[in-house]
């Protein structure tokens, strides 16, 4: 008999395991959502799946009464975009600020304390100042999760630049290479794939961010709706959402994993 | 989200646990959140009052205040409370209409000026056309602004509602792009103070419409009259303290403000610190109109759950007869208990 | 002319003499291989003729002026791992040069001047034995293809001087021959003037024409810091028998064991 740790599942038995507590989480969903149902059928605590799929229908499928617009599609595109173009901008600054501090002695020496320390604020305690700032419009919401992701993003990136080999810096030198040919033709290219693993690493806090604005003013967007219809305990609106935020979720990072693979194939054959 | 998440988690384990609320017990919990027309409830739970009444009956009575007023209304909804403080609108859309039958045990007051629409650069209500308006959108102020709308002519389609958490309302004053909002006391009195700020609607204009009420479990409330005895017994024996200066001084520190702000926001609630006066306003034919008013804004408002077919699926038992549907009555508007209090009869 | 002198050359970090007085003249074409215990100054002494060391005192000139204090195009590299840019194909690494002459601003070349400069590329290439492997990312290519690669790179910008530090110290020995030969052609055929550092003596012997090895004169075991290395033996190679051989050898172990 082989020990314990020295045993290992088979391919069947691992999706099996991996499938079970999914499995037992439905069922115990489902025998609580009975129980409570037969109570009262009017029960919105844990509505039966066929209420979440009338739910589903309705947001996705049918024009809203007040508005005459679908409202998951709606608000999945204005939290989408919002998302974004948060992201890319921070993306964006985080490259710009991340190569330029990490490259060079000078920029490092006066950027980097004042990166530190705005990344060491928690973005949420400033919200208030943001929305006397930027007002309550797309602005403030953008801005939340530009302030909430960059410097992480800035930070991550000038230490990914750091890291990039000094003989390799060296060895461009030898090539006859100035600065801004080093910046252009050897850092940028090789922190690009850890822009992307950066930027997945912070689309959590990203969605968190996104979320949190829409809960306090908005028109529309997932996190709105969320806290919406929270007014009125519709846990068969928001169960639907929060699954389907957390497939948009797992689809952009999947989508972001296969980008970098398909583009940056060096990157990943070497680590 | 975390919030949201402890709902979803405590719900689950709650259904798995839930006891019956018909059952006879001696042990109850109610609940309250911060409202000039619930503070009382702080003072009797710290004065020995609902104890007091609590032991006259024979049980225990924890009152319980909870910071955030809708999910103090989820938690009862959920099972959590046998009681809790909410508007009459609130207790029609949130446990009625999930099918916890409810009773409104005392109506407490309603909104004489509590609750307010605030304008920029304009002092008349008909500037709102057009505006973005920021507010707790399905809340009271939400249908303070669809009766405002409705009273000049205008409505819900002439304007863009903005959801706006209460917390936020006052900053969001402060910038520019907010213009139009409409909000109820302390937030209605410290935005008034910007000399920006014109009050142009308000709930004095559609007064006995927005009643704070303490709303108990009817089952819970059939099984056990005792409950019902006792928190209204000590509800009129805290409102015989209203004019004492240790009462006002406990209530001004708990909302966080000074005497005349308590009395401003006093003066701004109809308080039926008299038993006599809350069951002849539960008893006037005028509530059951209110009530249709309520569900009509409610059901257009998608607020009865997409089941419902018509503003009276959700039935409102009054004294002056059922609004809706009598066979799926789920909020009772039942006088008599604070008849017997009326009546000295506790 | 000689291409390399030093006079009176100290290189200190605070009160830690790694090098003192080394004086020498290279002449062009010349290949000094540098040997010695580790820590004996070797690796230093490059990274002062590379410019990303200045001397502590005394003159290290080339052409009779100061060397420049920062890396150049006059001195081409090869270090023993992270030479190649991981994130270009072979073929790309060795346009790179060319590219950065052409275009000042973006460090690219297209159209007619790229396919000119592909084909220069090629030629270096084919030249290594790597023609087959253009298309292919560092990772891909075994130790060997890429030091091989890396030193392609190095001399598509004809230095004048190539330096080569341990290049071949991670390669199996049949892989390390054929470098051997490899080197030695490329520094025939282009007049090279090469300094390589190796920890085999053997190799040493073998590829220099002028072999030095790097050793403390004095050494004082509480404190192996307090005084410099040196150059101890400057051969002309070829010109020594199997007894200098093991004399070097036994020096240097005992130097090694002392600092260790």
């Amino acid at each position: 008999m082989k020990k314990l740790i020295n045993r290992h599942p088979g391919p069947v038995a691992t999706w099996a395991l991996g499938l079970l507590p999914f499995a037992l989480l439905l069922v115990v969903y489902l025998l609580a959502s009975d129980a409570r149902l037969e109570a009262n059928p009017n029960d919105k605590l844990l509505p039966s799946f066929s209420a979440m799929g009338d739910a589903i229908q309705r947001m996705a499928f049918e024009p809203s009464k007040r508005s005459g617009e679908y409202l998951l599609w709606a608000d999945t595109l204005a939290s989408l975009t919002r998302l974004a173009i948060g992201v890319g901008i921070s993306a964006l600054m985080g490259l710009i600020f991340g190569i330029v501090t990490g490259t060079l002695p000078y920029a490092r020496a006066g950027l980097s304390p004042l990166i530190t320390g705005l990344s060491l604020v928690p973005p949420m305690a400033i919200l208030p100042i943001l929305f006397i700032l930027f007002g309550l419009g797309e602005l403030a919401k953008v801005m939340l999760i530009i302030i909430g992701i960059t410097p992480f993003l800035i930070r991550d990136l000038q230490q990914r630049a750091r890291e990039i080999p000094a003989e390799q810096v060296i060895k461009m030198q030898t090539l006859g290479a100035n600065t801004w040919q080093i910046i252009l033709r050897l850092v940028w290219p090789q922190i690009m794939p850890r822009l992307i693993s950066a930027v997945r690493l912070s689309l959590g806090s990203a969605w968190l961010f996104l979320i949190a604005a829409e809960a306090i003013a908005a028109t529309e967007g997932l996190g709105y709706r969320i806290f919406l219809v929270r007014r009125y305990l519709s846990m068969d609106v928001i169960l639907p959402y929060v699954l389907w935020i957390t497939l948009l979720a797992f689809a952009i990072d999947f989508l972001l994993a296969r980008y970098s693979r398909w583009r940056y194939p060096w990157f990943h054959g070497s680590h | 989200m975390t919030r949201l998440l402890t709902t979803v988690c405590t719900t689950a384990l709650l259904a798995l646990t839930l006891t019956s609320p018909a059952q006879a017990r001696d042990s109850f919990k109610v609940c309250w959140s911060i409202y000039v027309g619930w503070l009382p409830w702080d003072y009797g739970a710290a004065e020995g009052i609902v104890d007091k009444w609590a032991d006259k009956y024979d049980i225990d009575i924890d009152v319980v205040q909870i910071n955030d007023y809708v999910e103090s209304i989820n938690q009862y909804t959920a099972g959590q409370f046998d009681g809790c403080t909410m508007t009459n609108m609130d207790a029609l859309t949130i446990p009625a209409a999930g099918g916890v039958d409810s009773t409104a045990l005392i109506v407490g007051d309603f909104s004489n000026g509590n609750d307010g629409i605030v304008l920029k650069d304009a002092d008349t209500l008909e500037a709102i056309n057009g505006r973005r308006v920021n507010l707790v959108e399905l809340s009271v102020s939400h249908y303070l602004l669809a009766r405002a709308l409705d009273s000049v002519g205008l409505s819900e389609r002439d304007i863009t509602v903005v959801n706006t958490a209460d917390a936020d309302l006052v900053s969001a004053f402060n910038t520019p792009d907010v213009t139009a909002l409409a909000t109820w006391n302390p937030l209605l009195g410290t935005i008034k103070e910007s000399p920006e700020a014109n009050l142009v609607f308000d709930s004095s204009r559609i007064p006995g419409e927005i009643i704070d009420l303490m709303v108990v479990n009817t089952e819970t409330l059939k099984a056990n009259p005792a409950l019902g005895k006792a928190l209204t017994g000590a509800w009129y024996e805290i409102m015989g303290h209203l004019d004492d200066s240790g009462f006002r001084q406990h209530l001004a520190n708990i909302a966080a403000t000074d005497l005349d702000g308590l009395q401003t926001q006093l003066d701004a609630t109809r308080l039926f610190d008299q038993a006599e006066d809350a069951v002849a306003f539960t008893n006037s034919p005028a509530l059951k109109e209110t009530m249709q008013k309520v569900a009509e804004f409610s059901f257009d408002h998608g607020l009865l759950g997409e089941g419902a077919p018509d503003a009276g699926f959700v039935g409102v038992e009054t004294p002056a007869g059922v609004y809706g549907n009598s066979g799926n009555v789920k909020l009772r508007f039942d006088p008599t208990y604070m008849t017997m209090a009326a009546e000295g009869e506790l | 002319m000689a291409i390399i002198e030093m006079n009176n050359l100290w290189k200190e970090y605070g009160d830690q003499v790694v090098l003192e007085r080394l004086d020498a003249e290279v002449q062009e074409g010349e290949f000094v291989t540098l040997v010695g215990a580790s820590g004996c100054g070797k690796t230093t002494f490059l990274k002062m003729l590379l410019g990303t060391e200045s001397p502590s005192r005394g003159e290290l000139l080339l052409d009779g002026a100061p060397i420049p204090d920062q890396p150049d195009e006059t001195r081409g590299i090869v270090f023993q791992r992270y030479s190649v840019l991981p994130h270009l194909s072979a073929l790309e690494n060795v346009m790179l040069a060319d590219e950065l002459h052409r275009h000042k601003l973006i460090g690219r070349a297209f159209g007619g001047k790229r396919k000119a400069l592909k084909d220069a590329a090629m030629a270096m290439l084919e030249s290594v034995g790597l023609a087959q492997a253009a298309d292919k990312y560092p990772h891909q290519l075994s130790g060997g293809m890429q030091q091989r690669l890396a030193i392609a790179q190095a001399l598509m910008k004809r230095p004048r001087i190539l330096l080569l530090d341990e290049p071949f110290g991670a390669l199996d020995p049949g892989i390390r021959r054929d470098m051997h030969h490899l080197v030695l052609d490329l520094w025939r055929q282009q007049g090279l003037t090469i300094f390589m550092v190796t920890h085999d003596l053997a190799e040493g012997f073998y590829l220099g024409t002028r072999l030095w090895v790097f050793d403390k004169t004095r050494l004082d075991p509480q404190a192996p810091g307090a005084y410099g290395a040196r150059i101890t033996y400057d051969l002309p190679v070829g010109d020594c028998d199997k007894g200098t051989l093991t004399a070097i050898q036994a020096q240097a172990d005992a130097t090694a064991r002392t600092m260790a």
